[in-house]
């Protein structure tokens, strides 16, 4: 079964997105920013990770460099989530290393698909 | 009776909560730990007077003071300490942690050591029981530890050094027999030489006039007591920690406190033994 | 037995030659060594006055050390002075100063009430989005009024959509029919409604009827 790790602030999208994938048979487990993903990371195995980027004590661009320097995290897939629609926003995910970027409000149907793509499933 | 209904906690209501308490405390309940966290809900909403978990808990979240939530978060946890508690960190101090440290280390600088808050001395003994035990290179290097807690009178207990068998109740029996004598009345007392080992002194971690001498630590061992700290205390005291670190140096703090809740200063590094924290080489 | 004790060792002494007096401090300040700078904005601390001058320095202080030592001394200072220059800093394009503003908003609730409703109002939706992340965890108790006000007038769905996430945890009763009627001004997204029904399950939780 895929590892999931979903980082974000609020327990809302944490839960819809736990839901929406449960229930296409991955695995999924929660942070509540940055710095408690890495940790939660560094500790299980994970095929990807959902990455918010607006959270506090540590936000989501500062994370996914955090991950791209860690030598155990660095090839973990990341897409980063985000409610800031602005091209430049995507360019600064890209940037910091993620590897795909979705705007919020999150559709299920290209959530799945994105994660099924970059996990290899189906 | 008065014939009122008992107020009770629903499952949303137990949720939502444990939602909440975990995000400010870092504990989290598990569904077993239902039953007990019900009862002190109710014991606490009794002893304020509100009758509905809707207004306690409204209460409990906006208080600016946050002096519910510190008396809730007294009620939910047990103060206590003892030897070789949460001992994986003292694993990772002499297996993973001292190893990088001294590595590359080329002036034999003393290797310090400082337990804030310590109690009643449990957690500075075992750190240095640890060290005499199970780290091979104890001999080559001078070693400080500092024990510091707000409280004198359990600073003078620490000094003295006696435990009862609860205290005790971790400590494989031949370290027992090693570094304690008995003294009667089911105590063991700490043997003279461990006892001149550990500096105890007195800080208040918030009071930055007194901590603000204390720097050129190695590692910091702060457990169990950002628990009990409002937002702005915790981040205080993480600036003390920096502020007392020397780079590279390293922070452990108790199970449910993570820096994750408190600042990104530190570098979480990922060691076999357990998860710590670092300062920025 | 090699463990020795020694009384605490004395603190470096660069610190102990400069004044810790307003002027003192400023000067540090603006020392092109960071610990000096990290020591002042700590320090000062203690003086309220200088709380627009520690807003000031955070816009360019690239040291993150630094940077959340200004943030911790402006959130004990915790005054009008730092509520007013905090807030134009959530319009700032670096996202980590952006989310330790929000921090620090969400620790000065009696300072920022006043700020409010014009936060609420800016015209860029992503102030606004802060805004409510600021509404988090911030102890004023207009706090669920502020977030119906959004859930009923916001035009932007991840606005709303933050909002109502929160009042999963601080909403009452009153406020399920402008919850279940959030979903419909925006096409019904499905991320909403779900937002919606599970604040719905928690505040009905709170109150059966
Ligand atoms: C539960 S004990 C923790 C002992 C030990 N670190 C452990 O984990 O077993 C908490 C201690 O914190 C001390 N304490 C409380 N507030 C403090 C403060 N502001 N500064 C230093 N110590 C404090 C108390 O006196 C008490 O001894």
């Amino acid at each position: 079964m895929k590892q999931i790790l979903v980082i974000d602030d609020a327990a809302t999208v944490r839960l819809y997105v736990r839901q929406v994938l449960e229930a296409e048979g991955f695995y999924v487990d929660e942070a509540t920013n940055g710095l408690e993903g890495l940790e939660k990371a560094l500790s299980h195995h994970f095929d990807l990770v959902l990455c918010d980027v607006n959270m506090p004590v540590m936000d989501g661009y500062t994370t996914v460099t955090k991950f791209r320097q860690e030598r155990t995290l660095a090839h973990i897939p990341i897409v980063m989530i985000s409610t800031e629609a602005k091209k430049k926003d995507a360019n600064r995910a890209f940037a910091a290393g993620a590897n795909d970027y979705l705007v919020k409000p999150v559709n299920p149907d290209k959530l799945i698909l994105e994660v099924r793509m970059l996990t290899g499933e189906g | 009776m008065h014939g009122q209904p008992e107020p009770v906690i629903t499952n949303e209501e137990f949720l939502k909560f444990r939602e909440y308490f975990y995000r400010k405390t870092g504990i989290y309940f598990e569904e077993s730990k239902r039953y007990f966290v019900d009862k002190r809900i109710l014991e606490r909403m009794a002893k304020t007077g509100v009758d509905s978990f809707h207004a306690y808990f409204m209460n409990l979240r906006f208080e600016a003071s946050g002096r519910e939530l510190q008396t809730l978060i007294n009620a939910m946890t047990v103060n206590e300490t003892y030897f070789f508690r949460e001992d994986y960190q003292f694993r990772c101090m002499v297996r993973s942690m001292l190893p990088e440290l001294t590595a590359y280390r080329a002036a034999k600088r003393p290797i310090k050591i400082w337990s804030i808050p310590s109690s009643s001395g449990e957690e500075p003994y075992s750190i240095a029981i640890w060290l005499l035990e199970y780290w091979p290179q104890v001999d080559e290097w001078d070693i400080e530890i500092v024990a510091s807690d707000i409280d004198t009178k359990i600073l003078d207990l620490a000094r003295e050094g006696r435990y009862g068998t609860r205290s005790l109740q971790n400590l494989p029996p031949n370290l027992l027999r090693k570094y304690f004598k008995p003294v009667g009345n089911q105590e063991h007392q700490i043997i003279e030489d461990l006892r001149g080992s550990v500096e105890f002194t007195q800080v208040n971690l918030s009071d930055r006039a007194t901590t603000r001498q204390y720097r050129g630590f190695d590692i910091i061992f702060c457990r169990n007591l950002l628990i009990y700290f409002d937002d702005i205390s915790r981040r205080e005291a993480a600036e003390v920690f920096f502020g007392a670190l020397n780079p590279g140096g390293f922070i452990c703090l108790g199970h449910s406190e993570s820096m994750s809740r408190i600042s990104s200063l530190f570098t979480v590094r990922k060691f076999p033994e357990a998860i710590v924290y670092q300062k920025p080489l | 037995m090699a463990l020795i004790k020694k009384t605490v060792s004395a603190p470096p002494e660069e610190h102990r030659h400069s004044a810790r007096d307003l002027s003192g401090l400023l000067e540090q300040l603006r020392s092109d060594k960071p610990d000096i700078r990290r020591w002042a904005a700590l320090d000062l601390s203690e003086h309220s006055e200088a709380a627009e001058i520690l807003c000031r320095c955070l816009e360019e202080e690239q040291n993150m050390a630094v940077r959340d030592a200004l943030f911790t001394s402006l959130i004990r200072i915790n005054n009008n002075a730092a509520v007013k220059g905090l807030i134009p800093l959530l319009k700032s394009e670096d996202a980590a100063l952006r989310n330790g503003v929000i921090e620090a908003l969400r620790q000065m609730p009696d300072a920022l009430a006043p700020y409010m409703q014009d936060m609420l109002h800016d015209p860029d939706s992503d102030v606004r989005i802060f805004t409510v992340n600021v509404l988090e965890s911030l102890c004023h108790p207009m706090t669920p009024e502020w977030l119906l006000g959004v859930i009923e007038e916001d035009t932007h769905i991840n606005v709303c959509a933050t909002a109502v996430d929160l009042l999963a945890e601080v909403g009452s009763p009153e406020m399920i029919a402008s919850i279940d009627a959030l979903p419909g001004r925006f096409a019904n997204d499905p991320f909403l409604r779900f937002a919606a029904d599970i604040a719905i399950r928690r505040i009905r939780g709170a109150n059966p009827n």
